[in-house]
């Protein structure tokens, strides 16, 4: 996901692209293929294993590289000595500090720039050498034949200690990275006309980026050109960051990336790794392999930020908010890397509220800097705000739902009052609530509660700012004279089901079956500019620009079907995979056109068109959750979920109903078991693995994960009326958990995760 | 990633012994442990000792004066599926069927559960600690959430297994081969308390092989249970656990063992509990006495206190299950 809206708002706008039917019309309530349950175009490659994820790639003469990260918090490098490990056998280069060849400006995207093995380790992990070796097993032994010679500094690993006068600076200047404020109608007076008042802190621990395949590339070079294979949500993204460290024209760096084995935000950017497997794959001539450990991606590959959060909020007695106050502190890590980004959104545009103001900090702490993850900031957010809604709702006696309900906004308030296309959070919020039998079982939650296993029921609300998609993005469809095609985008699939949808698309507008499509994507070789596939605005942006380069090619089709008929194209409609008079007297395949059969191919080009003014294209979310705690233990266990979603057009109801199990999945682990521990003296990360950090696994989400998608098409939004999807679901998943949680006990926890060691002793001091 | 290493998988137990008393030999049985730790340099081995060809070890038999031998090549799943030891031992059964996952069930074996390193994060990350032959602990003044609230002494780890607190519960007792012949032990003297030396896990001696686990038959009137408290319901250590085995006659408690998982560096007997719930009938205040001797001596760290209340509210549930039957 982009870092901040002007990523998405301030895109150029792209004229219409040539021979698009600009009369592009809604597909309306009946279509073949849009709409169904279809598995993926790709899924026997996947489940057979014959897909080759750029970690699978071998090309013949491959080496293997590997980096030598700072084991400390803070330390200067004073002096290192690779000569032992370049004499090891089976390596053939080691790259340092001591190789300024070999060590290009890099920056973490912040004004404090460096080298790629800087002097000055400011994180655990950051690259001090690496090497290139005949196998994997012969760098790591030549890694730790490098010498080299720290000087420990003081660190600071706390976003909270690190603002306190005194504590270590991670730059000159002071650990402030940067500082904003909201504000809009009048705070004090809006607590004054409030009933209730209360305020809150929160805190949410950091969120690892740890996804199945680690972070990495492959990169080869023939002659002055690179090519990198590389695990990435967007390969013109990492095209233009090697370009500029390697300062190379574009037109000289290849990136491919046809698999992704996860990535969540993690790899919206490239990384050090990608410069270095280039740096020695030239030095050695020869193609390098280059993939983080596990260890290596939990220290270095990226984090959802910790937050402190207070909120302060005011409500009347009859449910009407009238003033929220909201100040967060987030780390970016090492570097400025939007410790903060997004963390007011959902306190400043969720539920309708005149008196609003917001302030953010970000700080510099010791550690890895941080990364977009799966719906930044709101997340973050969501933990306090629907918490705080509920707490509301128990002071003034009301029903969380309906308070909820008195508070929906008509448009989004903290862009300019856009209205809303949809009613999409009423939408959720209700047809949820009924799926589920909230009431019902708000109401027998304590009449299940047997002893010490007690019941309850929570829920949350959501909405995402940037799931409009928009331009640019420019795909290429070519229909082939036996009336298959190919589709050509740039975009990555990330494990999200994108190719499906989008052979959907294609299917659905030339009357074939998705595996009649053929898909030619996110290579900077062969496609066109895409933006990374992230901030849920893959299928949005994507879809419609399909969908435009069918129609034209449609739009040749029909001249080619007026000729040959000898009618007036007005006169022509399609019908699947035919074309037919409207008098319905004559029909022809689109295989039976005879110019079509002569030139054996017709060339569509579709962009993707600005996003209507003056309306707000946002996707909503709410979902519903019953837990049993276990008050002798502190045990919670997740009874069952349902995600109602309103994101426009459901296209594939398989993958979105796989969006919303895998988003709920990621929130269960934010709410229960995920935490990094950075070590109290040292600062040096705790749990750097799988057993350590604690992912859920299947036992720990609920057996039954209803999914209840409000099924409408939002047809201002685009040509296709789809908004995103991967955020939204994972955005109230601990809300609703820690609300469940709070209604089982009659007691609330303000820090994630919830679980035994975090939950028991405050269960028994009550009960003692 | 792993270091060169020889790998020998010799076809007798005599020859495995001989084989592991030169040089920094260690032996693979499942090597689910030992794996990790050589991949993440917890420790070094020039040799690799496999006893994947010693097809004895594996397998459970009933012995004559009715107990349970169980080979320490026996896979994990095995134990937790033997209908034998479901009905006679149904705490071991459990242990068994709560350790780590499916797969590593099905890969780990019973010695390999018992000889297994801890899982503390210093002493499998880059800390130079006591236990690596450091100077010191570093949960001491670092994260210690998971570490230990009785025996901790110099090294604060908490022993991993889920099986060895049962087998102690049980009376079992090791069997083992060596340089210098064979020996039994109980599994309650297995594990090295870290004041004695903190650098080991177990009594074992160089070259010494665990060959079998005698469990002792099922005293009538046994109750047997065991209960993990974990915060991930699959692939995870305990925070907090415990084994029962109580010998019931009527309502009352003719003798019994407890032992704790997870709350000090090796399987901890209770005698406080035990001492409360001897002789007596399971009622609630005395079950409510139990639990709370438990904890009685506990010396809690700096963040682990919680462990406090979390073993006495285990130990409550499952002593008024143990009443109900
Ligand atoms: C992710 C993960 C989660 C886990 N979770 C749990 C859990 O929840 N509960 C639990 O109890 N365990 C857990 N374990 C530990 C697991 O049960 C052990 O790894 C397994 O039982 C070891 O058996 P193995 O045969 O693979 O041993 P190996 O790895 O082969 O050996 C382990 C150690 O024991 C020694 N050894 C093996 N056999 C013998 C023998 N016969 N005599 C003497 N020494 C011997 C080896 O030299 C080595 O030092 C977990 C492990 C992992 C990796």
């Amino acid at each position: 996901m982009a870092d901040n809206e002007t990523d998405i708002e301030g895109q150029p706008r792209i004229a219409p692209d040539a021979g698009a039917a600009d009369d592009a019309r809604p597909w309306g309530e009946q279509t073949r293929v849009v709409g169904n349950r279809r598995p993926r175009v790709d899924a026997w490659e996947r489940v057979s294993g014959a897909a080759v994820f750029p970690s699978d790639l071998v090309l013949p003469g491959m080496l293997h590289a590997a980096v030598l990260g700072s084991p400390h918090a803070n330390a200067r490098v004073t002096a290192i000595d690779t000569s032992r490990a370049e004499r090891m056998p089976g390596v053939y280069a080691v790259i340092s500090r001591n190789t300024p060849e070999a060590n290009p400006d890099w920056d973490y995207f912040s004004a404090h720039s460096g080298k790629l093995f800087y002097d000055h380790c400011r994180f655990e992990g950051d690259a001090v050498a690496a090497v290139a070796a005949q196998s994997p097993y012969q760098a790591h032994d030549a890694l730790r034949a490098i010498q080299v010679e720290y000087e420990i500094l003081p660190f600071v690993s706390d976003e909270l200690e690190a603002l306190k006068p005194g504590a270590p600076e991670v730059h000159s200047g002071g650990n402030r990275a940067g500082t904003q404020t909201y504000a809009r109608g009048n705070i004090e007076q809006g607590f004054s006309e409030a009933d209730l008042v209360l305020e809150q802190r929160y805190r949410t621990a950091s969120e690892m980026h740890t996804p199945l395949e680690p972070h990495g590339c492959v990169a080869r070079w023939d002659g002055d050109s690179l090519t990198v294979w590389e695990s990435t949500q967007g390969v013109y993204a990492v095209q233009s960051k090697i370009a500029d460290v390697l300062k190379l024209p574009l037109s000289r760096v290849r990136v491919i990336g046809h698999y992704v084995g996860g990535a969540f935000g993690s790899k919206l950017r490239t990384d050090k790794y990608a410069i270095i497997a280039a740096l020695l794959a030239r030095r050695v001539n020869r193609p390098v392999k280059l993939f983080m450990t596990r260890e290596q991606t939990l220290l270095t590959q990226g984090n959802r930020p910790p937050a402190t959060m207070t909120v302060k909020a005011g409500v009347k007695k009859d449910g009407t908010l009238t003033a929220i106050q909201f100040s967060g502190i987030g780390a970016s890590g090492a570097y400025k890397a939007g410790g903060t980004s997004l963390l007011d959104w959902l306190a400043k545009d969720l539920y309708r509220c005149a008196n609003v103001s917001t302030e953010l900090t970000d700080v510099y702490i010791n550690a890895q800097p941080a990364r977009p993850f799966r719906a930044p900031g709101y997340v973050q957010c969501s933990w306090a705000m629907e918490q705080m809604m509920d707490a509301l709702a128990d002071g003034l006696g009301m029903d969380p739902v309906e308070l909820r309900l008195r508070n929906i906004p008509a448009g989004t308030q903290a862009r300019d009052d856009k209205p809303y296309t949809t009613d999409g959070l009423r939408l959720c919020i209700e047809q949820g609530a009924r799926a589920f039998g909230w009431q019902e079982a708000r109401a027998a939650a304590a009449q299940h509660s047997k002893g010490h296993l007690q019941r309850g029921v929570g829920m949350a609300a959501a909405n995402w700012y940037a799931g409009d998609g928009g331009p640019p993005s420019t795909v290429i469809v070519r229909l082939y004279a036996d009336g298959t095609a190919n589709l050509n985008m740039g975009a990555s699939d990330i494990g999200t089901g994108t190719k499906t949808v989008m052979a959907m698309v294609v299917a659905e507008e030339f009357g074939v079956d998705p595996d009649a499509v053929q898909i030619e994507h996110a290579d900077t070789g062969t496609t066109q500019y895409a933006t990374p596939s992230g901030g849920s605005k893959t299928v949005p942006t994507e879809a419609p620009a399909v969908r435009r380069a069918c129609l034209a090619v449609k739009s040749q089709l029909l001249d080619m079907a007026a000729q040959q008929l000898g009618r007036p194209r007005e006169e022509i409609v399609f019908d699947g995979d035919h074309l037919r008079t409207t008098d319905g007297l004559e029909s022809l395949a689109i295989r039976e056109l005879d110019r079509l059969r002569k030139q054996k191919v017709v060339v569509g080009v579709g962009q993707r068109q600005s996003n209507p003014q003056g309306v707000s294209i946002t996707p909503f979310a709410a979902q519903f959750c019953e837990v049993e705690v276990n008050t002798l233990t502190g045990e919670v266990r997740l009874l069952r979920m349902l995600g109602s979603n309103e994101s426009g057009r459901v296209i594939n109801r398989l993958t979105w109903d796989g969006q919303l199990i895998g988003g709920i999945t990621m929130g269960v682990g934010y709410a229960t078991t995920e935490r990094r521990v950075l070590d109290g003296p040292t600062g040096k990360l705790c749990n750097k693995n799988w057993h350590d950090y604690k992912l859920p696994t299947t036992l720990d989400v609920p057996a039954e994960v209803i999914s209840e998608p409000i099924m409408l098409t939002d047809e201002q939004a685009n040509i296709v009326g789809a908004k995103g999807l991967g955020e939204p679901v994972t955005i109230p998943t601990a809300g609703a958990i820690a609300n469940a949680v709070a209604h089982a006990l009659g007691m609330r926890l303000y820090d994630t995760p919830i679980n035994p060691v975090t939950l028991i002793e405050r269960v028994a001091a009550r009960e003692a | 990633m792993l270091t060169p290493f020889a790998y020998v998988r010799p076809a007798s137990l005599q020859d495995a012994v001989a084989a592991l008393t030169e040089g920094n030999a260690h032996i693979h049985a499942g090597g689910t442990d030992l794996l990790g730790c050589l991949r993440d340099e917890v420790f070094g081995a020039d040799r690799l000792v496999s006893l994947a060809a010693l097809g004895d070890l594996a397998g459970l038999r009933e012995t004559r004066d009715g107990g349970l031998d169980i080979g320490a090549m026996t896979t994990i799943t095995d134990i937790a599926a033997h209908p034998l030891v479901q009905r006679r031992y149904p705490g071991l059964a459990q242990a068994a069927g709560e350790v780590a996952s499916p797969q590593l069930r099905n890969q780990g074996t019973l010695g390999g559960n018992l000889c297994q390193k801890p899982r503390c994060w210093y002493y499998r990350g880059d800390f130079p600690c006591l236990r690596k032959g450091g100077h010191k602990c570093f949960a001491v003044n670092g994260e210690n959430e998971y570490h230990c609230i009785f025996g901790g002494a110099n090294c604060f780890i908490v022993h991993p297994s889920d099986i060895a607190p049962a087998l102690v519960s049980l009376d079992a007792e090791i069997e083992t081969a060596g340089p210098s012949g064979g020996r039994r032990l109980p599994v309650s003297q297995l594990h090295m308390p870290p004041e004695q030396d903190p650098t080991r896990e177990t009594l074992l001696k160089p070259g010494e092989v665990i060959v079998k686990v005698h469990v002792p038959p099922a005293p009538a009137g046994l109750y047997s249970s065991y209960r993990k408290v974990r915060t991930r319901r699959s692939w995870d250590f305990a925070v907090a656990g415990c084994a029962l085995a109580l010998v019931m006659d009527g309502d009352r408690v003719r003798d019994c063992r407890v032992v704790l998982a997870a709350a000090a560096p090796i399987p901890w007997r209770s005698p406080e509990t035990e001492q409360v719930l001897r002789g007596q009938t399971l009622d609630d205040a005395v079950i409510r006495k139990a639990a709370k001797a438990a904890v009685a001596n506990a010396r809690p760290m700096t963040k682990n206190a919680y462990k406090i209340p979390l073993f006495e509210g285990m130990l409550l549930e499952e002593l008024r299950k143990a009443a109900q039957v």
